[in-house]
């Protein structure tokens, strides 16, 4: 008679499928992941309570670098339409070549005198050069035209103006931008901003609190 | 660590002279797969979600010189705070420049606060002046505080060249750079 033999379970649990899971999650964060695309104008926004997303579709982005320059970024679907109606306002000439750089382009650099000549520049040789930006005084008020231009070609859609500024930029480049919004009739923007958690007791986080009670 | 299983014990014996074949498992240890699979998805998910933008809106009145046109503002409900150089705020009540006050972005909300408890809500309007030292950083933090404290009667203009001389003045008397 032999003693009952004691089982003895293995501590080995099948890994898997928890790898099958991990792997699964893994890939569709890795294809879901935009990276943000390197930008060759370096601007750090405030951040702000908003949780609204900011989209890229139909934007008209205005950047304000630290140094107070001001560039101005688009959807590429509206890139074409504005072009020809920034020639059409100026009475410029653009070639079907410098339509098709400037699609490509990433975003507007300099004064419109230089824009062929800034749109053929790969992101290389824009980080290398020292760019100027777009005049916004108030004698060569460009920044207007474009806005104007960006309107006039998109009669009917709404387009979403964004303002991106760096924090450390002065006041009054950022009021320079608005001026000339306000003289295209413009009168509702969207700071671009940094996502913010809204601090405990105050009046708004209670009043979010309870609008997600009520839902 | 590969494991290899082996059957101990048991088993036919198979005859003298035969070779034993030698059966190796074919399971592999999954773990530290699995461990690097879950550092990379929590680095995935941190970055998706980080560098997602959000954005504010921001509504500015439009310039008008008709006087009808202007809104009126109780002067027993304002308040006016002006940003200056160096992350500070003047701020004083009703229309009285000279009441000026000095404080930080720390103290802002109490101020907001305790001004928003002793006026009626129709009442309340603030006035923000960043005048031309004042960053953009500035100003974005107190539409921001607007946002927090719910007040829905804001607007922002340039400080008078009165009001401005006074920060000036102030600065310099602070030794603000």
């Amino acid at each position: 008679m032999g003693r009952a033999k004691i089982k003895r379970g293995s501590t080995n649990v099948d890994m898997t499928a928890m790898c099958d899971v991990a792997f699964l999650l893994l890939s569709f964060f890795i294809l879901t992941t935009k990276f943000k695309p390197e930008e060759a104008i370096e601007v750090i926004p405030p951040s702000s309570v908003s949780s609204k997303a900011a989209t890229d579709k139909d934007a008209f982005k205005v950047s304000i670098n630290k140094d107070g320059q001001v560039f101005i970024d688009m959807s590429e679907e509206m890139r074409g339409d504005v072009i020809k109606e920034l020639a059409k306002e100026r009475n410029l000439t653009f070639s079907p070549e410098d339509v098709k750089y400037f699609e490509q382009a990433t975003f507007v650099g300099g004064p419109i005198s230089q824009l062929n000549q800034f749109d053929r520049l790969n992101s290389e040789q824009i980080k290398a050069t020292k760019l100027s930006g777009i005049p916004v005084d108030s004698a060569n008020n460009e920044l207007q035209a474009w806005i104007s231009a960006a309107v006039q070609a998109n009669l009917g859609t709404k387009i979403n103006f964004y303002i991106k500024g760096d924090n450390s930029s002065k006041f009054p480049a950022f009021k320079a931008v608005i001026d000339a919004f306000k003289k295209n009739d413009i009168y509702k923007y969207n700071l671009v901003t940094n996502a913010e958690d809204v601090p405990e007791g105050t009046e708004l986080y209670r009043k979010n609190i309870l609008g997600e009670m009520g839902k | 660590m590969a494991e290899m299983e082996v059957k101990s014990g048991g088993g036919h014996k198979k005859g003298p002279g035969v070779k034993k074949g030698k059966k190796l498992s074919t399971r592999v240890d999954l773990t530290p797969m699995v461990d690097l699979g879950f550092l990379l998805i929590t680095f995935f998910i941190f970055t998706t979600t980080m560098s997602q933008p959000t954005s504010m809106n921001l509504a500015m009145p439009k310039d008008t010189d008709k006087p009808d046109e202007i809104n009126k503002v109780k002067e027993s409900g304002s308040l006016t705070l002006m940003l200056g150089k160096g992350n500070t705020i003047y701020y004083y009540f009703g229309n009285d420049p000279a009441t000026m006050q000095t404080t930080g972005y720390k103290d802002l909300r109490k101020i907001i606060l305790d001004k928003k408890k002793i006026t009626p809500a129709d009442d309340l309007f603030i006035i923000i002046k960043p005048d031309k030292d004042a960053t953009y950083k500035n100003a974005v933090d107190v539409l921001d505080e607007m946002s927090i404290n719910v007040i829905n009667r804001y607007a922002m203009v340039d400080p008078t060249a009165d009001e401005y001389s006074k920060i000036q003045a102030t600065e310099k008397a602070s030794g603000i750079q």
